[in-house]
């Protein structure tokens, strides 16, 4: 019972967290003459749960700046904000899982 | 992959960020600096950021073919090599003959922004370790 949805969660949440280190990687290189912008195709990623690492791809239509770095800030913040939020809403599905079998296991051991 | 390399990617930014306002705050006390060690005014001094791996000692070769997420480094200090500004002193005691002295080419108002754009993305970094921090409690409370 725990399988399916859980696996789904945790699937959802490796890839944010591997959106934020994107992020994080893209904020820290903001001043890096010639750094493009990196990120994964999300949708695409949820949908296809394959086996290994997601494919990361250039970010393209960002303002290139003259030292050919097209770090938008406004960009990675929002990123940033709502990839945290996401990973909140999902942590908090997964721990309502996994407390009620935990529960579930608890009532068993009372009795 | 963790969430963790992404905190050694935030700090690896703030740390570049450190090394460039360090430099500027270098170039703006030494804006009328006329006597260095190497002879001649001081050089306004800047730094060359790269991306560069964060690697861990756990990661192994494998993690780094994969094009992880990278860092930031401070690949270079360039020293400005500009002529100096000639400034008619006299009576200044590193006056040629002619009565001028060379001050280091300095714009305060370039290093200015300069530092301002590096504390913006010191704070910038700052927050991105702060949600990916957050991140990590919300899968350690999953135990809870």
């Amino acid at each position: 019972m725990l399988d399916r949805l859980a696996g789904q969660l945790e699937h959802y949440m490796d890839l944010l967290s591997m959106r934020q280190k994107l992020v994080a990687s893209n904020i820290a290189n903001a001043d890096t003459p010639g750094y493009h912008t990196r990120d994964v195709d999300f949708q695409f990623e949820l949908q296809n749960a394959v086996a290994g690492d997601p494919q990361t791809t250039e970010v393209a239509g960002l303002q290139m700046k003259n030292d050919g770095n097209n770090v938008s800030l406004d960009r990675e913040s929002r990123l940033l904000a709502e990839n945290a939020l996401r990973f909140n809403v999902a942590s908090n599905l997964l721990r309502v899982q996994i407390q009620s079998i935990r529960s579930a296991i608890k009532e068993g051991q009372s009795s | 992959m963790s969430l963790f390399s992404a905190l050694s990617v935030g700090a690896s930014g703030m740390a570049a960020q450190r090394a460039r306002a360090e430099l500027l705050v270098e170039n703006l006390a030494n804006a009328e600096t006329t006597r260095t060690p190497e002879g001649g005014p001081y050089r306004r001094k800047d730094v060359v950021f790269e991306s560069a791996s964060t690697a861990s000692p756990f990661s192994s070769v494998f993690d780094a073919q994969l094009e992880s997420p990278t860092g930031v480094a401070v690949s270079d200090v360039v020293t400005d090599t500009s002529d100096p500004e000639r400034r008619y002193m006299p009576g200044h005691p590193d006056a040629d003959q002619d009565g001028y002295v060379a001050f280091p080419h300095i714009n305060p108002a370039e290093d200015m922004v300069d530092l301002l754009g590096s504390s913006r993305s010191y704070e910038a970094n700052v927050a991105a370790i702060g949600a990916v921090k957050d991140m990590i409690q919300r899968s350690i409370d999953l135990f809870r």
